[in-house]
This record gives C-alpha cells, sequence and structure tokens, in this order.
C-alpha cells in the first residue's frame, strides 16, 4: 500500500527550521511522530495527549502541541523546534536565559517551554506576570517548580525587547 | 581555610546549553541502524491467570513475539540496593499471572511503531478473572486470594500468607514503661496518598545484541551498574559483555531506582530478534507501573508536662501494590525517619507492607520520609497546642540533633550527627514569616481565614554507615589529568537534574586547583567505571562527590610529585591555583616564583618524556549518613466558602552544609516546594475497587499535578540556608535534593489548623475535604457520602 495512489499516505513537502524536506506519512501520523520519525528528537513525547506540552513546535510562529497536530494539516507550514531557534555557538535569548537562571533541570520539558515562552512573546513582548502564567500554563514541568522558568522567560522579554526582536 | 574557588559560586550547568537546544539525548532519542521498535500487551485485568497466549496473527504480520514461554525463568528483585539475604524476589521479565492492570504479560517488536503497535493487537489472550484487591486492609482477609504464593527471599522460597509481603518491628528501650511516665499520651491516624511520579519522560530504553554476544543498553535509570549486574543474572550474559551507557534521564524521583521492567523485556526482544530494539512506554503504561507508597500511620507519642518526650510508638500498614520492589527497606525507613526526628527513650514500631492488584510502589522523594514527618510534624503542632507550648521550642527541645544518632536510613544505618542548623533554620524562618504574629487557632469568623504553619524535617545524604548493614552505599570515580590541563571525570552517577554531576566537576576542580570549566564530566557506560550504585537517598554530593574528591587528592599527588622534579622544588611547597585566562591550574610555589609551569605543560611533559599518565581511580564508602535539615513555614489563605487553598507566603530553609551550587540548591527547593505541595494538596490516583482501574485511565490531565498557573507568586517564596560545615563530606558538603518535599504537607496541614482551628490527617487536602471538615465543625449534617469528594476515604484521622 505505498503506490501513490494510495489515499491514505501523502508525500509532504515540509519547511523545518528552514529546511524542506519530504516525508511519507500516513493520514493518522501526527506532527509528533513524523518529525521523531525525521530525525528531529528534540520534540519531546510526553503524554501524546496534549497534557503536558514537551512536544511544542512552532507552526508560522505559533506553538502547537505537536502530538494533536496531523502531520497533512501543516503542509506548506514553516514549523521551528527549538533546535531551530538556536545552537550552541549562537543561542535565541531565551535559550540563554534559561542557562544563565538555572530554569533547567531533567531538561525534558524545557523545548516545549522555550517554544511556548517564545510563541507567546511574539504576541505580546511584554507580559504581565499573568500573561507569563497563561502562556505557559500548557507546559508541565516536574522539576522546577517554575520559579525559575518564570524568572528566565521575563528575563528573556527584557533582553529580546533591548534587541529588537521584538517591540 | 583557604578561599574556595568554584565551590559555592553559581555557575551554568555543563550539561545546560545541551538541553536548550535540543541536543541532549535520552534513552527514547537513541537511533541506532536497523533499530526495530517495541510494544508490550499489558493485562487489562487486575488480577488474572494466564490461560493462553496466541501470537501466530502478529507473527504472520512479520513480528517478533514473547511470551511467557520465551523468558529466561528468573525470579529477580529489581532493586539491588538491599544486600542480596534481604532482596525478596517475585519478579519475572514477563508475568506468569498478571497481579495489576497494566502487567506486561507478552511483547512484539517489528519494523516501526505502528507496525509494533498493529501486531501487539493482534496478539490474542485468554484470562481467568480473579478476585481483585484493592484495599490492603481487605488484602489481609484469611479469604482474601493470594496474590502471591511464595517469593524467593534471597535464595530461599518464602510463603506469602495473606498477601503480607513483609512485617518489620524495631524496639528500643522499654515502651511500657516509656509511656508509664508520660503525663499526656496523644494517638491518631494518619493516612497518606498514593500519588504518581509524573516524571516528564517515561520509562524508554534501547538495547544492541553486539557480535560478540553481549549486549549495549541505554535504558532510563538512576543506576547503569545495577541494571548491568540484573541483566547479566537473568540472560546469563557475562559482565564484560553487558554494556549500560549513561543517557539523560527526563526526571525520575525515585521511579528508576530499580531496573524497570521495561529493561529486561526490550532485551529479550533484541536478543531474539538479533537486532536494535526500541521500547519507549506510552504515558498511560507508565502511570501505570509506579507509585509512591500509600501509608496508614497509627501515633502514638508520650510526653511530660514540661514537654519532654518519653515514649513513642508507630504502627504503619503500607499499601506497596504488586509487587515487592523495597518493602523491606520502606519498613526500616519510615521507623529511621520518625526516630530521628526527635528523641525518643524508648520506641516501638511495627510496619506491615502489604500486596494489592494496583501498580507496584516505589521509593519516590523522600521514600517513606514524606510519610513519617506529615504524620509525626502534624502530631507535633497539636501536642504543642495542647500543652500550650510554642512549638517551635517544644521541637527545639526533643529534636535529634548536633551529637544525637541518626539513622534515617534504618537501624543499620545509624551515625552521630556533627553538622546541625536546625536552630538557625527556626530562628531565621519564623522571623521571615512572622510567627509570633500567626493568629490563634479558629478565632476567625470571616470568609478567608488566613494562618501559618511550620514543619521541619531532614533527609539523609547517603545510606553510609559504620558498620556494614542491609544497604549497599559507595561510590567510585577516576580523575584523569590530560595533556592540556584539563580533566576527566570519569563516574558512573546519574544527574537527575538537579546537578549532581556540576557539583561533583566543582569538587574535583577545587581540589585539583583548577578552573571548573576545564574539568570535563565524561560519558558515562558500564565497562569504562567503577561501581557507583545509585543516585538515590540524597547521596550525590556528599558519596558521588566524596569518591571523586578521594580520586582527585590521589591525582593530585602525582601530579606534584611530578611537578616537584621537573621544578625542583619540594613537593610539600608546591600549590595548584586556577588561571582563568589560561583556562588551567598552574604549579607554583610562592616563595619561589621564578618557578612554575602549568598542569597541562607538566602533563605533556610526562606524555613526551614517556613518565606515563596522571589519572587515579578510588571507591569511597561514606562512613556516615548525614541530615540535612529543611524547614517549611507557610502561610495560606483559605476560603471558607470553596475550600480553595490560596498559598500566600512560603519561607525554606535547608541546612545542606557547604552550598556547593547556590542556584541548583535554590533550585532543589523550589522542586520540593512544587512536588510537596502538590502531595498535600492536589494529587491523588483513585483506583476502582471493582476493576483495579485508575480513575484517571492513565491521563494525565485527570492525574493532575502542578502547573505554573497554581504556583505561588515568585516574591512570594523565599529560600535560605543554614551556615553549617559537615565534617565528614565534600568541602563541607551534605545533601539537599529530598529533603525539600519531606516536611511541605505537614506545614500546609500546621498552617491549615492555625487558619480554621481543624486537624488535617489524610492527604491531599482538597477543597472538598476542607469544605466537609468545616460543615462537620459547624454541626451541620454532611449532605450523603458524596459532599467530601473523592477525597474523603472515610473518617479516618478524624
Amino acid at each position: 500500500m505505498t503506490s501513490e495512489t494510495d489515499m491514505t499516505h501523502k508525500t509532504l513537502a515540509l519547511e523545518v527550521n528552514g529546511r524542506v524536506v519530504e516525508t511519507r506519512v500516513p493520514a493518522h501520523r501526527t506532527l509528533l511522530d513524523a518529525l521523531r520519525d525525521l530525525g528531529y528528537v528534540e520534540v519531546k513525547r510526553g503524554c501524546e495527549k496534549g497534557d503536558c506540552g514537551a512536544c511544542a513546535v512552532l507552526v508560522d510562529g505559533v506553538a502547537l502541541d505537536s502530538c494533536l497536530t496531523l502531520a497533512w494539516t501543516v503542509e506548506g507550514c514553516s514549523v521551528t523546534t527549538v533546535t531551530g531557534l538556536g545552537n550552541r555557538t549562537e543561542m535565541h535569548p531565551l535559550q540563554e536565559a534559561f542557562v544563565e537562571h538555572g530554569a533547567i533541570q531533567c531538561g525534558y520539558c524545557t523545548p516545549g517551554l522555550i517554544i511556548a515562552a517564545h510563541s507567546m512573546l511574539s504576541e505580546n513582548p511584554s507580559p504581565s506576570e499573568a500573561d507569563i502564567r497563561n502562556g505557559l500554563s500548557g507546559n508541565l514541568c516536574r522539576c522546577t517548580g517554575y520559579t525559575k522558568v518564570f524568572d528566565a522567560v521575563a528575563k528573556a522579554a527584557g533582553a529580546m525587547r533591548e534587541a529588537g526582536e521584538t517591540s | 581555610m583557604r578561599e574556595l574557588r568554584s565551590i559555592g559560586k553559581s555557575a551554568w550547568r555543563k550539561d545546560g546549553i545541551a538541553k536548550v537546544t535540543g541536543a541532549e539525548q535520552y534513552a527514547s532519542d537513541v537511533l541506532l541502524p536497523r533499530m526495530w521498535h517495541a510494544r508490550v500487551v499489558h493485562s487489562p485485568y487486575a488480577h488474572a491467570r494466564i490461560i493462553s497466549i496466541d501470537t501466530t496473527a502478529a507473527e504472520a504480520m512479520g513480528a517478533v513475539c514473547l511470551t511467557y514461554d520465551d523468558v529466561p525463568k528468573v525470579r529477580y528483585n529489581e532493586r539491588i540496593v538491599s544486600t542480596p539475604p534481604h532482596l525478596y524476589r517475585d519478579r519475572q521479565v514477563l508475568a506468569d499471572k498478571a497481579r495489576h492492570v497494566g502487567e506486561a504479560v507478552a511483547a512484539v517488536a517489528a519494523p516501526t511503531e505502528r507496525a509494533a503497535e498493529l501486531a501487539a493487537r493482534a496478539i490474542e489472550i485468554e484470562y481467568e478473572v480473579l478476585e481483585t484487591i484493592v484495599d490492603p486492609e481487605a488484602a489481609m482477609r484469611p479469604d482474601a486470594e493470594p496474590i502471591h504464593s511464595s517469593v524467593l527471599l534471597g535464595g530461599t522460597e518464602l510463603p506469602i500468607d495473606n498477601n503480607v509481603a513483609v512485617n518489620r518491628t524495631i524496639e528500643v528501650g522499654d515502651i511500657e514503661s516509656g509511656f508509664a511516665r508520660a503525663d499526656h499520651i496523644f494517638e491518631r491516624e494518619f493516612h497518606t496518598s498514593r500519588i504518581y511520579h509524573a516524571q516528564m519522560e517515561t520509562k524508554s530504553v534501547v538495547c544492541r545484541p553486539e557480535a560478540d554476544g553481549g549486549i549495549t543498553v541505554w535504558p532510563t535509570t538512576q543506576s547503569i551498574h545495577n541494571v548491568r549486574q540484573l541483566l547479566g543474572e537473568i540472560f546469563s550474559i557475562p559482565l564484560h559483555k553487558v554494556n549500560v551507557k549513561r543517557v539523560a534521564i527526563g526526571g525520575t524521583f525515585g521511579s528508576s531506582i530499580q531496573m524497570n521492567s521495561v529493561i529486561p523485556i526490550c532485551t529479550a526482544l533484541a536478543l531474539k530478534a538479533r537486532r536494535p530494539v526500541r521500547l519507549v512506554s506510552t504515558r498511560e503504561e507508565d502511570i501505570y507501573d509506579h507509585t509512591r507508597y500509600e501509608t496508614r500511620i497509627r501515633l502514638k507519642l508520650g510526653v511530660t508536662d514540661d514537654g519532654k518526650l518519653v515514649a513513642g510508638q508507630m504502627e504503619a500498614l503500607a499499601d506497596i501494590g504488586a509487587h515487592n520492589i523495597q518493602a523491606f527497606a520502606l519498613l526500616s525507613v519510615l521507623a529511621g525517619w520518625w526516630v530521628s526526628l526527635y528523641e525518643l527513650p524508648a520506641m516501638r514500631f511495627h510496619g506491615t507492607a502489604v500486596y494489592t492488584n494496583k501498580a507496584p510502589s516505589c521509593a519516590m522523594q523522600g521514600f517513606g520520609n514524606p510519610q513519617a514527618t506529615f504524620a509525626t510534624e502534624t502530631l507535633m503542632d497539636e501536642i504543642a497546642e495542647k500543652l500550650e507550648l510554642d512549638a517551635i521550642e517544644f521541637k527545639l527541645e526533643n529534636y535529634v540533633g548536633l551529637g544525637g544518632t541518626f539513622w534515617g536510613q534504618g537501624p543499620s544505618v545509624q551515625s552521630i550527627v556533627q553538622s546541625d542548623g536546625v536552630p538557625e533554620l527556626l530562628r531565621v524562618g519564623s522571623d521571615k514569616i512572622g510567627w509570633q504574629n500567626r493568629p490563634d487557632p479558629g478565632s476567625q469568623t470571616g470568609r478567608y481565614r488566613r494562618g501559618i504553619g511550620m514543619a521541619r524535617g531532614f533527609h539523609t545524604s547517603g545510606a553510609g554507615a559504620p558498620k556494614p548493614g542491609e544497604v549497599i552505599d559507595y561510590s567510585g570515580a577516576l580523575v584523569k589529568i590530560n595533556e592540556d590541563g584539563t580533566v576527566d571525570v570519569v563516574h558512573a552517577m546519574m544527574d537527575h537534574g538537579g546537578g549532581t554531576l556540576d557539583a561533583i566537576a566543582k569538587i574535583v576542580a577545587e581540589e585539583l586547583g583548577v578552573p571548573v570549566n576545564c574539568v570535563g564530566i565524561s560519558p558515562a557506560d558500564t565497562l569504562t567505571t567503577v561501581y557507583d550504585v545509585v543516585t538515590h537517598a540524597t547521596r550525590g554530593v556528599y558519596a558521588g562527590g566524596g569518591a571523586a574528591l578521594k580520586a582527585a587528592r590521589k591525582a593530585k599527588a602525582i601530579l606534584l610529585d611530578y611537578a616537584a622534579r621537573v621544578l625542583g622544588i619540594e613537593v610539600d611547597a608546591l600549590v595548584i591555583e586556577p588561571d582563568e585566562d589560561l583556562c588551567q591550574g598552574v604549579i607554583h610555589c610562592p616563595s619561589v616564583p621564578e618557578r612554575s609551569i602549568t598542569v597541562g605543560a607538566l602533563a605533556k611533559l610526562c606524555q613526551t618524556n614517556s613518565w606515563g599518565s596522571i589519572a587515579a581511580v578510588e571507591s569511597l564508602r561514606q562512613v556516615n549518613a548525614p541530615p540535612a535539615y529543611v524547614s517549611y513555614f507557610i502561610e495560606v489563605s483559605v476560603d471558607t466558602e470553596t475550600g480553595h487553598i490560596e498559598t500566600r507566603r512560603v519561607v525554606v530553609g535547608a541546612d545542606c552544609g557547604t552550598v556547593v551550587n547556590p542556584a541548583m540548591a535554590v533550585g532543589q527547593l523550589e522542586g520540593g516546594l512544587s512536588k510537596g505541595t502538590g502531595y498535600a494538596l492536589v494529587e491523588d490516583a483513585q483506583w476502582d475497587p471493582e476493576t483495579g482501574q485508575l480513575a484517571s485511565r492513565g491521563y494525565w490531565v485527570d492525574a493532575k499535578i502542578p502547573s505554573i498557573s497554581e504556583s505561588p507568586r515568585l516574591e512570594n517564596i523565599e529560600t535560605y540556608f543554614a551556615d553549617t560545615y559537615e565534617p565528614t563530606g565534600p568541602y563541607g558538603a551534605k545533601g539537599v535534593g529530598e529533603a525539600a518535599t519531606n516536611p511541605c504537607a505537614a506545614a500546609y496541614a500546621n498552617a491549615l489548623h492555625n487558619a480554621l482551628g481543624i486537624r488535617f490527617r489524610q492527604l491531599p487536602i482538597t477543597p472538598e475535604l476542607v469544605l466537609a471538615k468545616l460543615r462537620a465543625q459547624a454541626g451541620e449534617t454532611l449532605l450523603g457520602g458524596q459532599t467530601a469528594g473523592p477525597a474523603s476515604a472515610g473518617s479516618r484521622g478524624t
């Protein structure tokens, strides 16, 4: 059942972290599984039910739980994982703030938290405390108690405004 | 003492950049050529005999199938931390009988996860359903269906009667005459809940068979060496052919102290399929795999008129679920934590651990300590109130501190307390919260009522002791100086995320006199590291760091011997100091400044002259287990119309000796508060008594843990450290991690009593429970059993 006429499979062209990748996936394949199968294992599988936010990615700049998103529905969209935001030599201000302010422990929730924070800050560069709580309320973290996560996001928001990344 | 260069200063964690850029590798991220994917077939029944398993259809789909007939008939205990005579073995790779919903009864491997899932569904299993036993008291009835007929204790068959896995009685002094001396005797019952660890990463593993008949394994685990030894034993593979690799762990909180059940299943599949196999648990599978020990505790304390404790008795019933992972050890520590809180001239402990048809219980942050401390600290608060004593003074009068005997890890792990920050913790905390200005209990009448509560506690730092006992506890490390002055630390310890390995790097840097940035923590596996028992019992910094310090000292001695030869200066006159610009240490003699050499230049000289490598390997058993003390002061506001509890302020203090990395230590306290709050107010795994299913069905959304929305505001959390030095610890350090949750629930219960005049002796303290208690207090008739909601659990503790 892999012929081109097979209606249950489709070859998708996805733009992931600025690169176009092609993948042939069935209709029921989630974006989470499609990305991990392509080797984007920085997208973490936490619950596959939308409870924890570990699998969040940016789809055209907006954070989505990739476990609740079918791969077919993001065809032609731009997908960004935490790896697409920055790397060891050039970290994104959010990534730097998470390290700087100790907002990481085991690190499993971290990619999803950074993606959720990015999505929130691109809509609202000067978030109030309640905005940050609201923006990160879909992401569970069992290690930190969220205190340093909150701190890191608030500090990154300031750094990003100063750098002119947001206005 | 010389100024410390690395220890005590906050630094970026070494794995931080990898974690924020997605480069960190967890078990489920390991991708290997030719790798297949596994799925496990779980019992949908809580208690059932397996009549037949038909794998024909799954095999026709191309899957490799595994049933009970395929696995080695070895009964094992998955947590080889207790010494062999104290290991209760009731597990096999796949179950011969289903003892809880979610028990693994078969497994498949196939080229894709999807194919494995379809093949798993195609396996047909016929069950004979047996009586489901959910309640531990019902389990002990003579007519209850036996969950295990017998287990192996050490190597001997041990019959199991009345589903009691183990009993333990511990007595010190004469309990009868002890209580006879008491002017007042208080006796109360407490009930603590069964909660899910909720670590973010589900248990996962990859196994690759090797050409020489061996295996390489990448597991979620807290101990690579214990996984290695168990796999070697179960599959009869010599240990030099079993290599277990360290990968990052996405949180465990105790859930991976034991070798996880997916690990031998994946190994068996890989050996049968003759190719690498990956097995990643789903969240539902994980929720049905492990849980904290639920306890029912009857606590009795005798006290004199002037507030001196004279005798204590604890009776504990622990629900261990379907397998005995560490029930013997749990009963030991329940007794140990309790008697190490307050001096009891006479004590008696009796504990019973009972099998039920639920997910197996295992250690979870604090291992019995949150339970024992909840009971003890709630009752101590009540005694102080009844005797009209200040709770802080009453506790200071009776606590086990400097010079006292601490045996948190049980009667065989006793040592003398040599550092004690308790008076400072309580004095500072009470000032910060405004202890003297708290309201009188039950004096308020408005809708919102404010209360302040405190509780104290501790956790051990490791399980070391002067005598060999029931617990294995030692670590080992290799420290190697490289030819450019950088340093490799090869250590088998796992880092849960708290920064244990960063602390070890700091300790080595401090000892060698090099900058911490030039100390690397090497990737670790069981072939290239010496034994480390497991990262548990808050032993990482104290015991793991202690071993690294011992190896670093030896490497430093070799380094200085060579330096003395090269520089022509007596070895005792040499010092090594870090040079941040050179990013390495410089060896010199302060009184002969013209002669110096960098560590790198010396190591290179040793290599080019063929003198040899500068390296040392050491093992260390700590012969003490010092308590890391913690105190909690919490202010709450209770809405008496909704039962909602708002956490207004929290002041958490810790005595962890020298604070190795202040930012990470604060992170441990904040995380401990979050998990402690979940335990106190929110989390409760409820089981259907008929089916043995979780009410949440394994969905996180219905098994709630605290999110950022419920967390206290940043500015309302205050943390601080006592100024102490542990003489037996590396640079004066002891543990912190698990201590951070232990007193939290009791502090909430005491704050609620202060606000409402009502005692809470069961967890979690939900809004429904608050409302039920308020109505009972007002003398209203409860509107049927539903009013109290799922957390009511009868009238226990009232």
